[in-house]
């Protein structure tokens, strides 16, 4: 039973953390290398929050503003010119999570900054007591997941994203305009990255470098997804099992490089995963 | 980072020195991580050797010359090391080496130290048997820090233990040596596992510890970030037992809040050593770098005694002659925060541990004082 | 031929110069580093032997991203693998001079085993850039776990120390890492330049091309692959040795991320640049970052970032533009000779017809896109497949040169079926395509081009570049009819459309197909072009026997040169006859309603 709730809320989290950068991917192709930094960003905007006296919670729409703003200065600036570039795009990215990462140690120094937990505690379910927030970031992931649903089937902006997917050349054609759909994208994801770096904090330590080891596993999660929330669910979920029973059952060690591994795997196997799931 | 400060105390410290007149400075060489894993306990080793060469300073300083410290950045790994001690060592030609570093970068700057036949005393504690002739160790070794948790647990009643830690040298060092010390005292180890040093996610590990039936746990787990992540998520967990930690400090558990209350700490300093060396060192610290100052630790005191050892040393020699140095340093000793340290033993130093137990507040309270215990047989060929 | 015999003087005069300066550069390179020591302080020594060490990294990444446009991180963990192996087995068998022969062999060996498995794993028909990329990133993870995890075997996160390496002393090592380094580098520089060197460059711009060429470039980048991994061993070696220490993050993929860096400060493409650019920022990181670690690191990463956006090829590259403008003319007026090549003899011709195609079928999902196609091609024949827009005539064309595509039946090429069949293996049975956009390698000459079409059969030197280029006399036909033998040594990407579209007409007939497939060869040219290509085109299939299947809307281009004209509508076919009948039917008239163009 244990087991079960571990693996729904290790892949809760996993989509949680990869789902920013799965909404860049899925429409401007672009992996943004610099995820782990938008994550970082994220948490310190939890301890801004805290250091400022505030309840803990509006942690979250500070972080999705502070990310999503940062994103459209970067993607201005950064990323625009490197559409037609993805490798170069790749490079760019990292190279800007190291100076974020740097600017955020001289601004706030190196050590591990205290957080205010946003739930603390146990709960009864299914006849077991298991950690609150790990169910509640289980009803986090739904709501991010559905959230994308609606914002992908519902609106405009989510219509263009789909258009441009498809054929950019012909949506551009429909007079979409496909420069702002691209920025707003990006916002959108980066601002996502940077609430999942406050949904982090009950759960990690908040220091410059936290986001680095969350980058390389939603980058595989993301490229096995491709451009599909629901393939990204199911390999969070496959995935983030795997390294559950893998943790539980052989060794933790191996367990920590299950999600990489078993997607370079999948990837050469089949060239695009899950996305056709 | 408070860097143009420590900029500041370096330059000032020269300028102490100028007093000296034509006197050549003793150049003391500091590598030690500023960025990279160490860097969140480095700015406060440097602060202790700063306080260091300023007293002595000021007090005449050593065989009447000034000292002088070169801080480089070792980036707390081997490649890093490499390129500080290569600077420090060749460049600047400093005298002696001491530092508080990674294992990695320690023995990364072996070598090196080797080639240029510089004394190197090195400052952090570790999970031992680094042996060469130019090394000397005045922090702790498992065979110090292990027995008194385990005694104290053992006392409380425990016999089944868990223990995690992260998957690297110290971790598992720190592990093999608590699990032959808790079989040997008639414990039962019910279960042991690693995570990769960057690992994040606890949970499995967790599930098997809550399943284990265990009644206490010990962690060793690497430096700032890792301890906080277990911790988080096992007081997310509900875990509540007996929970003693050999790698976390009193700076880390104070930044963890409430989460750290209980954890039980062994070391050879903690603030609240109840002793005048202890007062005066604290008071002095407050009084040099006021709000910059960093919670002295188990980490920063060493280097500060180090630093009086060295002295000690090359008056005992007369000279700062390698070879001089290091056939004196065994001999001489220095009464300091954390007592009276002689390296007598195989280049290694017998150390009155503590035994202290996280507040609510993020202080440490000692719970339990043991005199002198021995670092074993670390290195029987020195 | 007095013009070629006037041509090959002052070219041989610029090989002879450039031999000449680089045999100079080597010289003073060389003359650097054994002398080097006596200047330089032992903090200099010590610095510069691993910046040197490290340099020899960045050329494999240089070559591999720069030349091949293969991102990589993962050369840092082919380092680490030969450093580990030298330290392992000094430290747990001992050192003795076979000992330290065995561990420089192993240091070069594991590497080459992992590299063809990374290869292997990374480069499959079908592989994108970015999955190789992928794989770059979780190879040295994985190596670095298994580092951690191996206990006393590895030494874990403390690394390995105390072993007994070479008996060399401090200024010992810096000539023996020079020394290395200066014979890579020059290796590299005269591999890049030589004709098979010219092919990475030609799998980065057009990959595809390639294969259609009838390159295997999957097993090349797996052979590139294993190679600079042995390379990178090789380094692992020295640095083992020369430091007296390896520790895990010498296997990191941040370690990787950073040979990147240096490699694009540097200017990717370029071997030197990123030879400098390391020597400089390593020896500048261990001299400034004492000071100022973090600023170092932000200064850093910003100047990447910047250098990525705005100088993708790095400074050099812009050192390199400006002086190959200044002397542009020189390079231009030379060029390889052109050699008529004996015509290969294929396999005993079969009664089988060269092409036969039997109820192929297409379809994405539910819908089809060709039907039922049945049809055979005999040599000489040249057979036009005409239809509207969508009618699936590239499709079709894509079936017959890619065994992956079709959805039923069967396609044999001189009797064999080509099912399950790559490019590449269906070039070989004597097939070549002309794409309808002309498919060329833009940074690369006239000649150089030609030549790739020729490196399937003949294996280009891996030394020099060839003074010569044999051609069938069928390609340097077309290249005297368009004037492109004036040219071979102009860069491409300066060409007209008509000019690259008749290049890659010969670079197709170059490969001495028995067939070749053109899709509208003379979309976008000039009348006068276009009156070449037929005449190229007739003399091809007419007189050497040559099977053509082309693809065209100019129906008048159609009725002038086909013998055989094919009916291609809604994925079906529709008619197969002579040009008379087909012409003059009444479904070509309904489908081309209105019929204008006709």
């Amino acid at each position: 039973m244990t087991l079960l709730l571990d693996i729904v809320t290790t892949a809760a989290i996993l989509f949680i953390v990869s789902a920013g950068l799965l909404a860049i991917f899925g429409v401007l192709e672009i992996v943004n290398f610099a995820h782990g930094a938008w994550l970082t960003v994220g948490a310190y905007c939890a301890v801004v929050t805290g250091g400022l006296g505030l309840n803990p919670w509006l942690a979250l729409p500070l972080a999705f503003v502070a990310g999503a703003v940062l994103g459209g200065v970067t993607e201005r600036l950064i990323v625009r010119p490197l559409y037609a570039r993805p490798l170069d795009a790749i490079l760019a990215t990292w190279g800007l999570g190291i100076v974020i990462g740097q600017l955020i140690t001289l601004w706030f120094g190196r050590d591990v900054q205290f957080t205010e937990n946003l739930l603390s505690g146990t709960i009864h379910v299914l006849g077991i007591s298991y950690s609150l927030y790990r169910i509640f970031a289980l009803a986090a992931a739904l709501v991010i997941g559905l959230g994308f649903a609606f914002l992908l089937e519902g609106t405009r902006l989510g219509l263009s994203a789909r258009a441009i997917i498809m054929n950019e050349p012909l949506a551009r054609a429909l007079g979409l305009d496909t420069t702002r759909i691209r920025l707003f994208t990006f916002m959108i994801g980066t601002g996502l990255t940077a609430l999942a770096g406050v949904l982090l904090t009950p759960l990690t330590s908040v220091d410059p470098t936290m986001g680095v080891s969350w980058l390389i596993g939603s980058f595989m999660l993301v490229m096995v997804a491709g451009s599909s929330f629901g393939a990204l669910a199911i390999a969070c979920l496959v995935f983030g099992g795997a390294q559950v029973l893998v943790s539980t059952f052989i060794s933790p060690i191996l367990g920590g490089i299950t999600v990489a591994v078993l997607s370079a795997l999948v990837l050469r196997i089949s060239s695009k995963g899950f996305a056709r799931a | 980072m408070k860097l143009p400060s420590l900029i500041a105390t370096v330059t000032s410290v020269m300028l102490a020195g100028a007093a000296f007149a034509a006197e050549d400075p003793i150049r003391i060489g500091v590598p030690v991580g500023l960025s990279g894993a160490n860097s969140v306990v480095a700015p406060s080793v440097v602060q202790s050797a700063e306080l260091a060469v300023e007293e002595i300073n000021a007090a005449g300083g050593v065989l009447g010359r000034p000292l002088e410290l070169v801080i480089a950045d070792d980036a707390s790994g081997a490649a890093g090391a490499q390129k500080a001690f290569d600077s420090l060592v060749f460049q600047k030609e400093v005298d002696v080496l001491i530092s508080m570093e990674t294992s990695a970068a320690r023995n990364a700057g072996l070598p090196i130290v080797s080639r240029g036949r510089v004394p190197y005393i090195y400052t952090s504690f570790y999970e031992g048997r680094s042996c060469n002739p130019y090394l000397f160790v005045d922090a702790w070794v498992p065979e110090q820090q292990v027995p008194p948790i385990v005694d104290y647990l053992n006392a409380e009643g425990a016999k089944k233990y868990f223990l995690i830690g992260s998957d690297y040298a110290f971790g598992r060092g720190m592990l093999d040596f608590a699990r032959s010390y808790v079989e040997s005292t008639g414990g039962e180890i019910v279960g042991e596992e690693y995570l990769p040093m960057d690992g994040t996610d606890w949970t499995a590990i967790i599930s098997k510890l809550k399943a284990s039936g265990a009644e206490a746990m010990i962690t060793s787990t690497a430096g700032g970030a890792p301890n906080v992540t277990l911790t988080k998520q096992l007081r997310g967990a509900g875990v509540d037992l007996p929970y003693a930690n050999l790698a976390v400090d009193e700076g880390t558990a104070k930044s963890m809040g409430a989460d750290a209350a209980g954890i039980l700490i062994s070391a050879s300093y903690v603030t609240g050593i109840d002793s005048a060396e202890n007062k005066a060192f604290l008071d002095a610290m407050k009084a040099k770098f006021g709000d910059e100052l960093r919670t002295p630790n188990d980490l920063s005191v060493p280097q500060y005694e180090a630093v009086y050892l060295y002295k000690a040393a090359v008056e005992k020699a007369g000279s700062t002659d390698a070879k001089a140095v290091l056939d004196v340093l065994p001999e001489v000793s220095f009464t300091g925060p954390r007592g009276t340290i002689q390296m007598s033993k195989q280049h290694h130093a017998p150390l009155t541990m503590y035994l202290g137990q996280v507040q609510e507040d993020g202080s440490v309270v000692v719970v339990e004082t043991f005199k002198d215990v021995d670092p074993g047989e670390q290195c029987p060929k020195l | 031929m007095p013009d070629t015999l006037a041509a090959s003087l002052p070219r041989n005069a610029a090989v002879r110069r450039r031999v000449l300066l680089l045999g100079l550069l080597a010289l003073v390179a060389l003359a650097l580093v054994i002398f080097g020591p006596l200047v330089l302080s032992r903090f200099s020594i010590n610095v510069l032997t691993r910046s040197m060490i490290y340099a020899i990294l960045a050329i494999t990444v240089d070559l591999l991203w720069g030349f091949t446009g293969i991102l990589t991180f993962g050369q840092a963990a082919f380092f680490g693998v030969g450093a580990y192996a030298t330290a392992m087995l000094l430290t747990h068998i001992g050192s003795s001079p076979s000992l330290m022969a065995l561990a420089l062999l192993l240091a070069i060996l594991v590497p080459i085993v992992l590299g063809v498995i990374v290869g292997w794993l990374s480069f499959y028909y079908g592989s994108t850039p970015i999955y190789a990329t992928v794989i770059s990133l979780v190879f040295p993870i994985v190596v670095t776990q298994l580092i951690y995890s191996g206990g006393t075997l590895t030494g874990s996160s403390s690394g390995m120390v105390g072993y007994f390496g070479l008996p060399f002393g401090l200024e010992g090592f810096f000539r023996l890492s020079g020394i290395s380094l200066v014979i890579v580098a020059l290796g590299a520089l005269i591999f890049v330049r030589s004709d098979s060197g010219r092919i990475l460059t030609a799998i980065r711009d057009n990959e595809t091309r390639c294969a259609y060429l009838g390159l295997n470039t999957q097993r090349i980048k797996i052979l590139l692959t294993a190679v600079l991994a042995g390379v990178a061993g090789l380094a692992g070696f020295l640095y083992a040795n020369a430091s007296g220490v390896v520790a895990p993050e010498n296997t990191s993929f941040v370690f990787g991320t950073e040979l990147v860096v240096w490699t694009a400060l540097g200017g990717r493409g370029t071997i030197l640049g990123p030879v400098l650019g390391t020597i400089g920022i390593d020896y500048l990181s261990a001299s400034l970052s004492g000071e100022l670690p973090f600023l170092w690191q932000l200064v850093v990463g910003a100047l990447f970032v910047v250098m990525i956006i705005f100088l993708p090829n790095g400074l050099a590259a812009l050192v390199t533009r400006l002086t190959r403008r200044g002397r542009g003319e020189v390079v231009a007026g030379a060029g390889p000779e052109l050699v008529p090549q004996p015509p290969r003899s294929h396999a005993a011709p079969s009664d089988a017809p060269l092409l036969s195609i039997d109820k192929l079928e297409k379809s994405y999902g539910s819908q089809k896109v060709l039907t039922d196609i049945t049809l055979d091609v005999a040599p000489g024949e040249l057979v036009s497949l005409v239809g509207p827009n969508g009618a699936g005539k590239t499709t079709m064309m894509r079936c017959l040169t890619d065994g992956k595509e079709s959805s039923g039946g069967v396609v044999r090429i001189a009797g064999k079926s080509i099912a399950g069949m790559v490019p590449n293996q269906i070039v070989a049975l004597g097939v070549g395509r002309k794409f309808q956009v002309a498919s060329v390698f833009e940074s690369l000459t006239v000649a150089e081009c030609l030549r790739m079409s020729r490196a399937a059969l003949e294996a280009p030197s891996i030394v020099t570049a060839s003074d010569r280029l044999s051609l069938p006399p069928a390609a340097i036909e077309i290249l005297q009819l368009t004037g492109l033998d004036k040219l071979l040594t102009a860069e491409v990407s300066l060409l007209s459309h008509g000019q690259k579209q008749s290049l890659e007409l010969a670079m197709v007939v170059a490969l001495e197909p028995r067939m070749i497939l053109l899709d509208e060869p003379t979309a976008g040219l000039t009348k006068a072009e276009r009156t070449t290509i037929g005449t190229i085109l007739k003399k091809l299939t007419n007189e050497l026997g040559f099977a053509a299947i082309l693809v065209e809307h100019d129906l008048d281009f159609v009725r002038d040169i086909s013998s055989r004209i094919v009916v291609l509508h809604q994925g079906r076919l529709v008619l197969d006859g002579s040009v008379e009948e087909v012409v003059n039917s009444d479904i070509v008239k309904t489908i081309y309603s209105g019929g204008d163009h006709v």
